[in-house]
């Protein structure tokens, strides 16, 4: 045994040692600037295997295409460096380390989730990088830290934008309220229902909640077809909710339904069909919109990809050109210095809209409220 | 010199390799008496989340928090090892996956305490920590030329490999003891051990309260370096995910759930080159391991075949030697 143990060491030894060699290689900046073309390494922290992986293929999709169009200006040079998350924090974690430390990167966007960002948001910041997310919606994201910015639109502004237009159109007093309790981003976007429920002294009949992957909602709406609401408010993503549209509009429900961001795709169409009709949803993103850049974009990736990009395509893509801007404007791949000129971005013109972080970091916006009518999301006026 | 070698992502994934140790080696433990138990995420969840709370709400030191979060999952181990002592096999597997999901709906559900699905964010930091405590007493970590970052990272790295070394010595220790030999007449035949005056229930009952013990150390461990923890985190993956440390490697000695975990949380790591390709070269692998070694990579023979090999290098092949591998 004694033998055993040796050769475990040796070999432990061994390996360390290829370990630390290989990180002594990784000690030079690449990045920096000749002649005020501004180059940079920024690191992509992204969903790119497992369960979440559409999000993270639309999330490069839309960067890369941002990145041609950039390189091709001339100003700035950027090379994008993806990393895989899995969706797990302590992948995202070292991931966001392997970038931050071995690669030096400026700068990091990503990582997709909210939990993965509330692991790696306090670590950029804390090493001071940078870092945009560009689908992390929940609450507390930009508050990390000076370092951590967002460009996705959090729930606590769209929903309230939603909720706000649908009251007045149809005139709401008493509202049914309908979530996954099980899953962070239908949980978040719950609080911020409740909380602008009470704001708007709506009445809540009633408060069901639901578990990820169920696919019998019965119960749940049967209750809240008795109490009769003037409207329902469903925290869920996608998968759910269309199938609780569906079971909704068959018991013959059929007020209209607000949903938060998850809710927001056109699978819901696909899923739930005519039953979908009635979902109002607040959107950075509508590739409808006319407007030239939008139209532009939304040709180009659909060419490359052969569908029409998601808001996270339009938001990976958008946070790319923030970020060519802020280094344009601070001609150095400093850190710091690209933090300060991040800070001060204000009034962008990107395909969302006018954007500008605010001193949090955090997003300033107005989002485009849609409602699906005859299968297909047109805006909500 | 040493301050451009040492990189927090290197130190980061090693932190990982050992915290995936330890939890080997928690269902390790319970394996060694002959119990599938796949409550040790449950367990791992029940230590972050008592540790973390603790901390944050009582302000106490993390130690204090880490040792109570491990005594909490342990004391959960005694309350379910004992009621689950008449089952075996795949029965006992289920009742333990059963018991790690009613751990994580309580996580959920219980909003006021935990936040619910949201998790817990701001936990205290240990290498943070452990850099403010050594600052209050006047050390800066630029004098041994380190960034604070690289420090952070090397002082948890370090804490936890001495940590780990020593679960790792203990656990090695008992084995060859009194205890060690009940657990293994266990294992072999529960009947033969009870007439043998074995005290069954007792060492079952030991060898899970040890397995929570650890996971749940493990958990407060995990806690306190990632600082945010979610009920996602100790769902049934986690579960599978440890036991696959142990499978791949081998449940017979304790090098096998070693080499599992060291191999299994570096193998994606060392892959991120091919990026999206990384994860089904890991099922591969997994697979034809499966496949060509069923008991897991590290097992007795290959251990005696090394050892062996090692001890009669030059002499002629001895007696026996035929007859491993």
């Amino acid at each position: 045994m004694r033998q055993v143990l040796k050769k475990f060491v040796g070999v432990a030894a061994v390996s360390s040692m290829l370990l630390l060699s290989a990180c002594g290689n990784s000690g030079d900046q690449t990045s920096g600037s000749e002649g005020g073309k501004v180059e940079a390494d920024i690191g992509v922290v992204s969903f790119l295997t497992g369960s979440g992986a559409a999000y993270g293929e639309a999330i490069q999709g839309g960067l890369k295409l941002a990145q041609e169009e950039i390189n091709a200006k001339g100003d700035v040079k950027i090379n994008l460096i993806f990393e895989d998350s899995a969706g797990k924090q302590d992948q995202a974690l070292t991931a966001a380390q392997k970038l931050i430390n071995s690669d030096n990167v400026t700068a990091i966007i990503g990582p997709t989730l909210s939990t993965e960002m509330n692991v790696v948001g306090p670590e950029a910041d804390l090493s001071g990088v940078p870092i945009i997310g560009t689908s992390t919606t929940a609450e507390g994201i930009p508050q990390i830290g000076d370092y951590v910015f967002r460009n996705s639109i959090p729930e606590a502004l769209a929903i309230p934008a939603s909720m706000q237009k649908a009251v007045d159109k149809y005139d709401v007093k008493k509202v049914a309220i309908l979530y996954g309790n099980d899953d962070v981003f239908t949980k978040s976007g719950y609080d911020t229902m409740k909380k602008t429920a009470e704001e708007m002294g709506l009445e809540v009949l009633t408060t069901e909640t639901f578990q990820k992957g169920q696919s019998d909602y019965n119960a749940q709406l049967t209750k809240i077809k008795n109490l009769n609401p003037d409207l329902i408010l469903a925290s869920a993503l996608y998968n759910e909710g269309a199938v609780i549209m569906d079971q909704a509009r068959k018991m013959g429900i059929d007020v209209p339904f607000v949903g938060g961001n998850g809710f927001n795709s056109p699978e819901v169409i696909n899923i739930a069909g005519k039953s979908s009709n009635g979902l109002i949803v607040a959107t950075p993103w509508y590739s409808e919109k006319e407007d030239e850049k939008v139209q532009e974009f939304v040709t180009k990736f659909e060419e490359e990809h052969g569908h029409v990009p998601d808001q996270f395509a339009a938001q990976a893509y958008d946070a790319l050109y923030i970020l060519a801007d802020a280094l344009k404007n601070a001609g150095s791949s400093d850190r710091d210095a690209v933090k300060d000129a991040l800070a001060k971005t204000k009034d962008f013109e990107g395909i969302l809209g006018n954007f500008s972080f605010d001193e949090e970091g955090d997003v300033l916006m107005d989002p485009t409220v849609l409602v699906i009518e005859e299968e297909k999301f047109v805006e909500f006026k | 010199m040493l301050a451009e070698l040492i990189n927090p992502y290197y130190l980061q994934v090693g932190c990982f390799i050992l915290i995936n140790i330890i939890l080997g080696i928690s269902v390790y433990i319970t394996l060694s008496t002959g119990q599938l138990s796949l409550a040790n995420a449950g367990f791992m969840g029940i230590g972050a989340y008592t540790s973390a709370l603790l901390t944050i709400h009582f302000d106490l030191p993390i130690i204090i928090g880490i040792i109570i979060g491990a005594l909490v999952a342990a004391l959960c181990g005694v309350l379910i090892g004992i009621p689950t002592l008449r089952l075996q096999g795949v029965y006992l597997a289920i009742v333990t996956l059963g018991f790690g999901e009613v751990i994580r709906v309580i996580f959920v559900n219980w909003e006021t305490l935990t936040n619910g699905s949201v998790g817990i964010s701001g936990i205290p930091h240990i290498g943070r920590e452990i850099l403010k405590t050594l600052q209050g007493f006047g050390f800066q970590p630029m004098s041994i030329g380190l960034q604070n970052n690289q420090f952070i990272f090397l002082s948890i790295f370090i804490l936890l490999l001495l940590i780990t070394i020593f679960v790792i010595w203990f656990f090695r220790r008992q084995h060859q003891s009194r205890v060690g030999r009940a657990f293994a007449a266990i294992k072999l035949d529960e009947k033969a051990a009870e007439s043998m005056g074995i005290n069954i229930t007792y060492y079952k009952v030991l060898a899970f309260a040890q397995g929570a013990l650890v996971a749940g150390f493990a958990g407060a461990m995990y806690a306190h370096i990632l600082a945010y923890i979610s009920p996602a985190d100790f769902a049934y993956h986690r579960a599978v995910e440890i036991l696959i440390f142990v499978v791949f490697g081998g449940s017979e000695v304790i090098w096998g759930p070693i080499f599992g975990a060291f191999f299994l949380t570096l193998m994606p790591e060392v892959l991120r080159f091919i990026s999206e390709y990384r994860y089904m070269i890991y099922g591969l692998i997994i697979i034809i391991m499966m496949a060509v070694r069923p008991q897991g990579l590290i097992d007795v023979p290959l251990l005696k075949a090394l050892s062996k090999k090692g001890r009669k290098r030059g002499q002629k092949h001895g007696t026996g030697n035929h007859k491993s591998m």
